[in-house]
């Protein structure tokens, strides 16, 4: 159960989405269904070769397909880059199988397919480089002409002393943990709709988890001013840090636009999802640890290789992310870290679900336990031994002003029967437990870090709240509501989210790096103060009491101690319209958390100002014969700070347990030859109904005196701690270590056969 | 060539003019404006595309449209009035099943289809009919509650 | 994805069909559930000029008994329909299995029993989109020289990935074919080739029109175990249908036949050898499965790798026996 601090209305309760009905109706509106008059449909032409030189491209004859309104190749782009690497159309050279080369706009889709296949592209293959050992090895070519080797980017970074704390250590262990490429695997296929049928006027209806970014991006890129570009997000069918950013076929949709004159629109079908996605790559990472015989930490040094397949894109904040988080869950003395993301002619890559730091929290917990098994230590003992707590400070100066790590590893540990069953359960049958955290409000990710929010009062005293926030059905704009409710002192069907475009809608940098709850959603606890404020002035003016002796509260408003007075908010509010100088209530609102540190090129000190932190113990039963796991059941504990909307957590939690359940044991793009071998939902797994494990949930609240009620993040933390909690349950099954990832039943059998 | 289809659709009756390679799905969104129904992996395995044929579950992106003539078509736009959700909606929507909403017109009928061939399904029999749809928010857990509740006798 | 453009043709009865299908060969393909015919062609590894379907003809559709002790069921039976029918699981219990275990219950109410019984066959090579595959050369099956699941191949090794066609082999089932002017009634051993491109003897203008399960096997007991990834969606990594018939004197008509792991359908002579010799003891039954993974022959990486295929095959044989073992110490308890 919740522990509740302070009592609250709507705040804390079990809350139905308000946008429920329309997405449990099929009203809800998805790019897809949107259909503009004159619309066309696009096609993208993709290199059918990992590497290669491009020598010729013709277009004519698709050109003169009737129903064809445009084509384009390089030469309508201007040069364009749509990442720092990579240029929108290839000219010379195809650096992956589905790097885009051209692309066409006709009536419908039948016409735009036939018109695609008839443009030719003659390549001069080359011999593609497809894996990281391969693009590192001595005089392997350079995947790109401005660069001298495949090493996209590299970093290094050191906290305390590493190797005095190396040399105070009484053990040391080192192992190496790889984790196969994957997949974002969302419903909703990339797509976009793309209007730029009037001069110097770009309108681009795609699922996003930020406006802020692909409007500035797209308005930079295509020589536009930030104002004239206009992002609507409608409902966005799933994202898992996948949708983060604008990638080619917005801008190839925008080209086309222009040169058609008309708006079109480019849907990804499921193969090109394999190629657009810009999942996980394939990530190595070496990791030593050193601690005392007491299971003291004292010291991790870690080195990651991540193939970042042929672009480099964003995957530089991966890069930085694992350095500085590896040093954020578990006190010790020092940490050191080297990460390389390395070119290779697979496709591009970014993060998979879990802002890229799964994997790493799979090795770091994973190693954990096989060190606390060497030094006789039980698992559960060795993490509340190091978990960081309130006030700690690590080595990169992370500071926790609400920690709830033990909390949950004691929670998890009780309810899963930890003591009754580790160490005691029957052979093949596991039990393991994993712990994460994760940033809450992160900064960094973007010029600077604003949420602002409005709030409108109707006459009627219903509130509309105006917010730059997606919600991608993570349930931000419940959320918001709820806030705005709560501090207003009106019930949460008194609300509307008015959301999705950034022609109507303020600013706010988006939902990613888990800025949701706790950073927008203070920009929306002070525009509802500011609306109140609005309000309290009418109220002491009828009351003949100070504004800040004026209570809100179930729709009332009254003086405080004199409930008996109260008249209701709606008629406050019309007072308030109906003043001599018809003060229209605007409540205005923006945050920016005051956590310093806004530059990723620095890696110390908070970039955040709160922490998410939770514990998993999974357990599971592995055939011996066939290798197959069956995960019996998780239970998951997380530190929240304060469940706004209960129901939303709950369902955040188990969808992360899924996610994290995917990655443990089914998802990996099998790679051969730059292409994905099994590009379909059929062949590349997820987990369905039947392998879906028990779920026991415990909400721990540790009130965040930062956050929106104490809120923080439950979007991307809880994904921090399933991978190892399952795959320490496998290894205490079989009785051998996990270093791998998706744990396979023919990597279970091997490692089973090598034990014995 | 495109041949005249008669289809009854919610208990309306639409005539199209359709090429054979059109799908049903095609229809129902381009054709019919019936926007509920979801594209998605178009090959079978996600289940947003679907529908109800004559009391089953069915996926419209692998029915070719004119097979449907003199068929009782019903999509996530029939299932509900002005004046009330079907009572499989209103337990997503209580029981926290739908997230990002892309796969909840698909999931919601498949869920209908057992439902109405089944009132009383056990868990294996619910797993069973959703094993061929997806869905990455919510792990399916807050589904097969939703489901397992909608179906208790009130 | 996109559907290639083709001509639709809807027969009223079989012989109106197989007179289309004389007199369009190779150009057309038979629509029954569409389930696999309707992904191959957004896929383009199939586009017929000619689409005919079949699912509604109504002397497809019949269930009947004969008095050749067979119970005929029409290929375009639904597969959902079948699932439910309590009359033919009783009788025939480990093909009522297989069905259950076809894809997902949304396919199941699509698909009918001829296009799973005629299968086409599977590869990871074979089964992408156009785009995938314009990315390497053309391989045996889509008119090109090379096998890019084993180098070198002389013949295409894709692989019969359907749940029924091992139950049939295992239950010396017969299918019937007919095309104009024509009517063969084959043993379901014969109809499976060992070929991943004509893994059939259906040749372009025949059809499945019924397949026969014979009758009679009370002393007998059949079982079928599918291993998969996940359970109600996917093809199997390995598939297994076994059948033993019981009388005083022990073990006889000893059937173990391999699904989803070759072209065709796999029976296994020598394992089923160690349990007509030996009986259903424990000893035999892990003979039978340790022989099973030499029996094998040489397998395909497809889907996952051979040698973790041969190990499935050997805990299949093992389990399949085992389950006729207890099915039979059931019987015996019963009849008691």
């Amino acid at each position: 159960m919740a522990k509740k601090t302070g009592h609250y209305t709507v705040v804390g309760t079990r809350q139905p989405r308000l946008d429920g009905a329309l997405k449990a109706s099929g009203r809800a509106e998805f790019t897809d269904d949107v259909v503009l008059p004159g619309m066309l449909q696009g096609k993208i032409v993709r290199s059918p070769i990992a590497s290669g030189k491009i020598l010729h491209i013709d277009t004519s004859k698709a050109e003169k397909l009737p129903g064809v309104r445009a084509v384009i190749t390089y030469k309508d782009t201007s040069g364009l880059m749509s990442g720092s690497d990579k240029f929108l159309l290839c000219e010379n050279m195809v650096h992956f199988f589905g790097d885009e080369v051209a692309a066409v706009a006709a009536v419908d889709e039948d016409t735009a397919l036939e018109a695609a296949e008839l443009i030719t592209v003659d390549y001069d293959p080359l011999p593609p480089l497809l894996s990281m050992e391969e693009a590192m090895a001595a005089g392997a070519p350079a995947l790109h002409d401005f660069m001298t080797d495949n090493i996209a980017d590299e970093i290094s970074m050191s906290f305390g002393e590493p190797d005095q704390a190396f040399a105070e250590s009484d053990y040391i262990r080192e192992d190496e943990f790889t984790v196969q490429p994957t997949h974002s695997a969302f419903s909703e296929h990339h797509i976009v709709l793309a209007d730029f049928s009037l001069p110097d006027r770009l309108t681009i209806w795609t699922p996003i988890q930020s406006s802020a970014i692909i409007k500035s991006s797209m308005a930079r890129n295509l020589s536009l001013t930030d104002s004239s570009v206009r992002i609507v997000n409608l409902h966005t069918g799933g994202a898992f840090c996948g949708r983060g950013a604008d990638k080619p076929h917005h801008y190839i949709a925008a080209l086309l636009s222009r040169k058609a004159g008309r708006p079109v629109k480019i849907m990804c079908t499921a193969d090109e999802e394999f190629l657009v996605y810009r999942g996980g790559g394939k990530y190595k990472f070496k990791l030593r640890t050193g601690v005392k015989k007491d299971g003291t930490l004292m010291v991790m040094d870690a080195d990651l290789l991540h193939d970042c397949g042929a672009y480099m894109e964003t995957q530089f904040i991966l890069l930085r992310f694992v350095g500085s988080n590896m040093q954020a869950l578990y006190k010790m003395n020092a940490s050191r870290y080297s990460g390389k993301l390395i070119y290779t002619n697979n496709p591009p890559y970014f993060f998979h679900h879990g802002a890229g730091l799964v994997a790493m929290r799979f090795a770091i917990d994973s190693q954990l336990n096989l060190i606390a098994g060497e030094l006789g230590i039980d698992p559960v003992e060795f993490r509340l031994k190091n978990a960081v707590e309130k006030g700690y400070i690590t080595p990169a100066k992370f500071t926790y002003a609400s920690c709830g790590l033990k909390e949950c590893i004691t929670k998890a540990a009780r309810k899963a029967g930890w003591k009754k069953k580790h160490g005691k359960l029957p052979p093949y049958r596991g039990i393991g437990i994993g712990c994460g955290m994760l940033r809450s409000g992160g900064k960094g990710m973007y010029d600077h870090d604003n949420s602002s929010v409005f709030i409108k009062l109707e006459e009627d005293g219903k509130a509309a709240l105006f917010t730059g926030l997606p919600d991608m059905g993570q349930g931000s704009h419940t959320t918001m509501a709820i806030i705005a409710a709560e501090t207003l002192g009106i019930r949460i069907e008194d609300i509307k989210v008015v959301a999705g475009d950034t022609d109507v809608t303020p600013y706010d940098v988006g939902a990613i790096s888990q800025r949701g709850t706790f950073t927008t959603g203070n920009a929306t606890i002070n525009a509802a103060l500011d609306a109140k404020r609005q309000l309290a002035k009418t109220a002491a003016e009828k009351f003949g009491v100070k504004p800040a002796a004026i209570i809100f509260q179930d729709r009332k408003v009254y003086p405080k101690g004199s409930p008996e007075k109260a008249v209701s908010f709606e008629d406050i509010v019309y007072a308030t319209l109906h003043s001599d100088e018809g003060r229209y209530v605007m409540g205005r609102g923006f945050y920016n958390p005051p956590s310093g540190q806004s530059d990723m090129s620095k890696y110390e000190a908070n970039t955040a100002l709160a922490y998410s932190f939770g514990a998993q113990i999974a357990e599971v039963e592995v055939d011996p014969e066939t290798g197959m796991v069956k995960l019996l059941r998780m239970t998951v504990a997380h530190d929240v700070g304060r469940a706004i909307n209960v129901l939303g957590v709950e369902g955040q939690l188990d969808g992360q347990v899924f996610s994290g359940m995917g990655q443990t044991l089914f998802e990996e793009c099998v790679m051969e030859g730059g292409q994905v071998l099994n590009p379909s939902l059929l062949d590349y797994k997820l987990p369905r109904p039947f392998e879906v494990p028990e779920i026991e949930r415990i909400i721990v609240e540790t009130s965040d005196p930062y956050g929106p009620f104490g809120a923080k993040e439950v979007g991307q933390g809880p994904i921090q701690c399933t991978s190892q909690a399952i795959a320490n349950a496998v290894s205490n099954a079989i009785g051998v270590p996990i270093k791998e990832l998706p744990i396979t039943p023919e990597r279970v059998l091997k490692a089973i056969r090598e034990r014995s | 060539m495109k041949q005249i289809l008669s289809l009854t659709v919610n208990n309306d009756t639409y005539e199209v003019a359709v090429s054979p390679w059109r799908t049903l799905l095609d229809v129902l969104r381009d054709d019919l404006g019936l926007m509920g129904t979801k594209r998605g992996c178009g090959n079978g395995t996600c289940g947003v595309c679907t529908v109800i044929i004559d009391g089953r579950a069915i996926l419209s992106c692998l029915t070719l449209a004119l097979e449907c003539a003199g068929k009782s078509i019903t999509t996530i736009e029939g299932i509900s009035s002005p004046e009330s959700l079907h009572p499989i909606q209103k337990s997503f929507i209580e029981n926290g099943a739908v997230q990002c909403g892309f796969c909840t017109p698909g999931i919601v009928m498949t869920s209908k289809a057992l439902l109405d061939e089944k009132p009383q399904p056990n868990d294996d029999e619910i797993k069973e009919a959703l094993a061929g749809t997806f869905c990455r928010c919510t792990g399916h857990i807050k589904i097969m509650e939703a489901v397992k509740k909608a179906s208790q006798p009130k | 994805m996109r559907l290639p453009r083709f001509e639709y043709v809807r027969p009223q009865a079989l012989e109106e069909a197989l007179s289309v299908l004389a007199q369009s060969g190779s150009r057309a393909k038979i629509l029954a559930g569409g389930t696999d015919l309707l992904v191959n062609m957004k896929q383009r590894t199939v586009c017929p000029e000619v689409v005919v379907s079949i699912k509604t003809l109504p002397e497809l559709l019949m269930v009947s008994s004969d008095a050749q002790g067979f119970t005929a069921i029409g290929s375009s039976a639904n597969l959902t329909d079948l699932a439910a029918n309590a009359g033919i699981a009783e009788k025939f219990p480990a093909f009522i299995q297989a069905v259950r275990a076809i894809a997902s219950k949304h396919i199941r109410n699509m698909a009918c029993i001829g296009g799973n019984v005629c299968l086409d066959t599977r590869c990871w090579y074979y089964n992408q989109s156009k785009l995938w595959r314009d990315s390497r050369e053309r391989c045996l099956r889509t008119g090109g020289s090379v096998c890019h699941a084993i180098k070198g191949a002389a013949r295409c090794h894709a692989i019969n990935s359907s749940d029924t066609a091992p139950v049939l082999v295992a239950l010396d089932a017969k299918i019937s074919i007919m095309k104009k002017g024509e009517k063969r009634l084959i043993p379901a051993r014969q109809f499976y080739c060992d070929d991943g491109i004509r893994n059939t003897i259906l040749e372009p203008s025949a059809i499945v029109t019924a397949i026969h399960l014979p009758d009679g096997n009370g002393a007998g007991r059949s079982s079928f175990i599918k291993l998969s990834m996940r359970r109600g969606i996917d093809f199997a990594l390995c598939s297994i249908a076994a059948r033993a018939s019981f009388n005083g004197a022990g073990v006889t008509d000893v059937k173990l036949v391999l699904g989803s792991i070759a072209s065709m359908p796999i029976v296994l002579e020598k394992a089923a050898q160690i349990i007509t010799e030996s009986g259903l003891t424990e000893s035999a039954i892990e003979k039978a499965g340790e022989v099973a993974r030499t029996e094998l022959g040489s397998i395909t990486n497809l889907f996952t790798s051979a040698g973790y295929k041969r190990q499935l095959a050997g805990v299949l044989v093992k389990r399949a026996l085992y389950e006729l073992r207890e099915k039979t110490a059931k019987r015996g308890r019963a009849k008691a």
